[in-house]
């Protein structure tokens, strides 16, 4: 019956819409008072269960066979049936000709157009002048939908008025009175279709109606002619759910005055809340409990956070349905965990609650999952951020992703005391509550934490932690392009000389293993070089200053050693905090090295420290040039940095060899020192 | 040598023309669109028929959102059936497409008695993975288009300027949905001047006609049934137009608005339109 649902809601539906986009936000909306339960999804449930009970099938009934089901009626003889089924047959065949003009590559003919309309009268006859036989619903339902179809909304709206809507309740009078309300709409009687979609928890006819009519007033002149109309939910919800995207647009960057969310400014949001108060005061609503929670919710997002509490403590107290009362629970852990001190009182509340959240997960339409979502970025990371190891685990427990990039970033002391925290049994109930619900990866935390000292060149520390690991790990955990990276790629080449491109698409042609645990040699090598400085001297030393700047710029976030630091690589990072700048770390071994007697050594160095890469990932760091925006030209300008390490550092190398002969090919061939030199010659 | 190649491929087989994208899926005007065609020489409507998108089950492109056409253009304006294709149809050639394109719009034609069509035109956001078979689709079409006198044409992203040109007639220069739609907070993802910038120095040598098309819609996003809308400021379309023009003039030849609609036209000013479409 997939097609009929399909067509019977194709003249409603034209949402006034073009492009739409939509991702999973972290800041959904906290206001549900009620559930999607989505009108189309269930009549076509019902339809399909009655055909399986038809045809006496035990399987999942999914898609309508007209030609099965006719076989089945004449089987057990039942003429009407057969006769309705026929027609219905004919009637889906013009369906299929709308279908074939939105979505099929034979697009109607002429000739089609045309059987189409004598098919849809012929049907519609037949149809009417079987509506007092015992398949009368059935029958009523293909009138009226040939009416549809052929825009006779005035003969639809007749026939259910006189009709139709006395017969006994069907899924099938469903459909005529979705029909029926679409017809109302199709004649300019909004309200009357919009309380009857509402009723039928057809959502998406209601947003077309209302599309560009929801306001406060609106809500209240709805309110004036029948405080229970069903519509009041849906437009009240919108309306908070407005009010909650702008307050959230205010706090998640500048608009530049190009952005216009439907414009619910504060003076709206205050009228409202005052009409909630009426509304709870007339005693006029059954649901008293989501006027409340409307008022509580708009006054916190306005800022208003201790009348919103005692108000949401009002709301749960009130009548409503259950999801109502639920949504009022949600909305009251969310404003108490971003409200209150931390406390342990407070922790066994948020126990209960947030048992009870999780209780509710993957049920209903998604609500409680997504209202999670929100708590957790927003209110429950920050109530626990002084305390590293519960938030840790909440963020882990609660889903948020953002719990990588924070372990990435955290001090390692702070991970390994999480580390910890996850193999030590808690002592508070609160503690143990948490280590009840997630596990971790031990290995993936040791890598890390080995990998966060290698970034903080502590090379000691870094041995202790990956010297854990089995080299079967690397092979198993790390992608196919890590180990091809990492394999392919050696450390020890200088870079500003030889880049070591590779072709990403051969990573898959054969598989690539470790055969030896490279980080931890790397740790290893780093560490002897390093250990043994204060024994070299003079050649030998400018010589180990200069391999060990080779390492740090191979191993810094812009190097082809990437890997030894990151499980991946992305253009756009940069050096981020508790970690040093492997960069800067070579360009100052290179600054040493300079100071070398040994004249190709050098001349090696100060080139090196040109390579725009050793300044890449700093933060703020600028290039010898660049083209900036300028606000006054309204345009990029171009711009020489004269104060930047790079200038500087091929002046100096200008200045050395500009009015030499015989220069080195990796000085002559490299494009951008070229570009500065015929830009400083004129610019000195 | 570089201004010679300039000449040989820069917009001189396009005719100076004023054009509209129609993006409804109903094809009918009201008032204040006819005047606008008329105040303003539009001679070209490039109407979107359909869409082409991969079934639900991933296996082939079908038509998506086809229009309905419950009006006709003025006389004397040229219609160019447009066709939106998103570029996932493009990961591997799929067989007989380009011929079920062309024969769906000749059909679409003749149903709806769709005369004076002269060209068609296929949009698509092809990437570097998807360049090659949409390149290949691109030439199929033109081999079912030769029984006609069709004239072919696609859109050019500003990111496609950098790969080798598409096997058809000319180029329309999609100088919108510039930004990333996931930082409208920072820039206005329809167009800002500042993400055109890096891709002014591929127009002069892009050897392809192109034409230039210009937003003046409002972008509506509906995220969680709430409308959020982005709207481009006229300086800022005409400050990116001069920008263009100065490094390729003869884009000034072919103009296209991004879309026809009477909020679009309400929302600029008359003279801004007549800047627009100043060649």
């Amino acid at each position: 019956m997939k097609r009929f649902i399909i067509i019977s809601l194709l003249c409603v539906l034209a949402m006034p819409m073009m492009a739409c986009l939509w991702w999973d936000t972290t800041n959904s909306y906290l206001f549900s008072m009620y559930e999607q339960k989505n009108f189309k999804n269930r009549v076509e449930r019902i339809c399909n269960d009655n055909w399986k009970a038809y045809l006496g099938s035990t399987e999942e009934y999914f898609w309508f066979n007209a030609d099965d089901a006719i076989k089945a009626a004449r089987k057990k003889g039942d003429v009407l049936m057969v006769s309705y089924l026929q027609n219905l047959k004919k009637y889906l065949n013009c369906v299929d000709i709308e279908q074939r003009k939105q979505y099929e590559w034979n697009y109607p003919t002429p000739q089609d157009i045309n059987a189409q309309k004598r098919d849809l009268q012929t049907v519609r006859t037949y149809a009417i002048g079987k509506t007092k036989t015992k398949l009368r619903s059935q029958h009523a339902l293909l009138y009226m939908r040939c009416n549809m179809i052929l825009g006779r909304h005035q003969d639809n709206i007749n026939f259910w008025e006189q009709t139709a809507s006395k017969f006994i309740e069907t899924v099938y009078k469903d459909m005529m009175k979705n029909i029926y309300a679409g017809a109302l709409y199709k004649s300019g009687r909004t309200a009357e279709a919009g309380e009857m979609f509402a009723e039928m928890d057809d959502y998406e006819s209601l947003m077309t109606i209302y599309y560009k009519k929801r306001s406060f007033q609106a809500i209240s002149q709805q309110y004036q002619q029948n405080p229970n109309a069903k519509v009041l939910p849906f437009l009240l919800q919108d309306f908070v759910n407005n009010a909650q995207e702008a307050e959230d647009a205010k706090t998640e960057g500048a608009l530049g005055g190009k952005l216009f969310i439907r414009d619910i400014n504060q003076q709206e949001s205050v009228q409202m809340q005052q009409f909630c108060q009426k509304v709870v005061r007339e005693g006029k609503t059954e649901t008293p409990i989501m006027w409340q929670s409307a008022k509580a919710w708009l006054e916190y997002l306005a800022g208003k956070k201790q009348e919103a509490l005692k108000d949401i403590n009002t709301a749960m107290q009130m009548e409503g349905t259950q999801r109502m009362k639920d949504n009022a629970r949600v909305l009251k852990f969310f404003m108490t965990t971003a409200t209150a001190k931390p406390s342990d009182s407070f922790d066994t509340y948020f126990t209960e609650e947030l048992t009870w959240l999780q209780s509710k997960q993957q049920t209903a339409d998604g609500f409680f999952d997504s209202a999670l979502r929100r708590i957790s970025y927003q209110a429950i990371v920050p109530h626990y951020q002084n305390k590293p190891e519960q938030q840790l685990a909440l963020m882990i427990i609660t889903n948020n992703t953002d719990y990588i990039e924070r372990m990435e970033t955290m001090p390692v002391a702070d991970l390994e005391k999480f580390f910890y925290y996850t193999k030590t049994p808690g002592d508070k109930p609160f503690d143990q509550f948490l280590q009840r619900q997630f596990q971790i990866n031990d290995s993936s935390y040791i890598e890390l934490i080995g990998t966060k000292y290698m970034r903080l060149a502590k090379w000691d520390k870094a041995i202790e932690w990956l010297s854990k690991l089995p080299l079967t790990y690397f092979n198993y955990h790390h992608s196919q392009e890590y180990l091809y990276y990492s394999t392919a790629r050696k450390y020890d080449v200088e870079p500003w000389l030889t880049r070591q491109w590779l072709d990403s698409s051969n990573a898959y042609k054969r598989e690539q293993k470790w055969n030896k645990n490279i980080k931890l040699e790397f740790c290893k090598e780093m560490q002897t070089m390093e250990s043994s400085l204060n024994l070299l001297q003079d050649k030998a030393l400018d010589q180990r200053y200069y391999d060990l700047a080779v390492r740090y710029a191979q191993a810094s976030l812009k190097g082809d050693c990437w890997w030894l630091l990151r499980s991946s690589k992305n253009i756009y990072d940069s050096v981020r905090v508790n970690e040093i700048d492997f960069g800067a770390k070579a360009a100052e071994l290179l600054q040493k090295t300079t100071m070398t007697k040994d004249k190709n050594l050098k001349l090696k160095a100060m080139f090196a420290m040109g390579w725009q890469e050793l300044y890449n990932a700093t933060p703020g760091a600028k290039l010898w040039t660049s083209n900036e925006w300028n606000e006054q030209a309204a345009d990029y300008i171009r711009q020489y940095n004269r104060e930047s390490w790079q200038f500087r550092a091929f002046q100096n190398l200008y200045n050395m060899v500009e009015n030499t002969t015989n220069k080195p090919a990796y000085i002559t061939k490299c494009d951008e020192y070229d570009q500065f030199r015929q830009y400083y010659s004129k610019h000195k | 040598m570089i201004s010679c190649g300039k000449q040989r491929y820069q917009d001189e087989s396009l005719e100076q023309s004023n054009g509209v994208y129609y993006w409804r899926t109903d094809l009918h005007l009201d008032s204040t669109e006819r005047a606008f065609l008329k105040q303003h020489h539009i001679n070209k409507v490039y109407c979107r028929y359909f869409d082409v998108v991969m079934s639900d089950d991933g296996t082939e492109p079908k038509p998506n959102a086809t229009i309905a056409f419950t009006d006709t253009l003025p006389a004397g304006i040229e219609l160019i059936p447009t066709v939106y294709i998103t570029e996932d149809c493009m990961h591997k050639p799929h067989k007989d497409l380009a011929e079920k394109l062309v024969k769906r719009i000749m059909q679409m034609n003749e149903t709806n008695h769709i005369g004076n069509v002269h060209e068609i035109q296929i949009d698509c956001d092809y990437t570097s993975k998807s360049r090659a078979t949409y390149y290949q689709f691109l030439e199929q079409v033109r081999h079912h288009l030769s029984p006609t006198s069709y004239h072919l044409s696609t859109t050019i992203r500003l990111h496609q300027l950098s790969m080798p040109v598409p096997p058809v007639d000319y180029g329309v220069l999609m100088v919108y949905n510039t930004g990333d739609p996931r930082k409208w907070q920072e820039r206005n993802p329809i167009l800002d001047y500042r993400d055109v910038y890096p891709y002014l120095n591929k127009l002069a040598q892009y050897q392809l006609p192109l034409a230039a098309a210009y937003p003046v819609y409002q972008w509506i996003r509906n995220i969680q049934n709430v409308r959020i809308e982005h709207t481009v400021e006229a300086a800022e379309i005409l400050k990116v137009k001069k920008a263009l023009e100065k490094e390729r003039p003869s884009l000034s030849k072919a103009v296209i608005t991004y879309h026809l609609e009477t909020d679009n036209i309400n929302r600029y000013k008359t003279e801004t339109y007549e800047e627009i479409y100043h060649h």
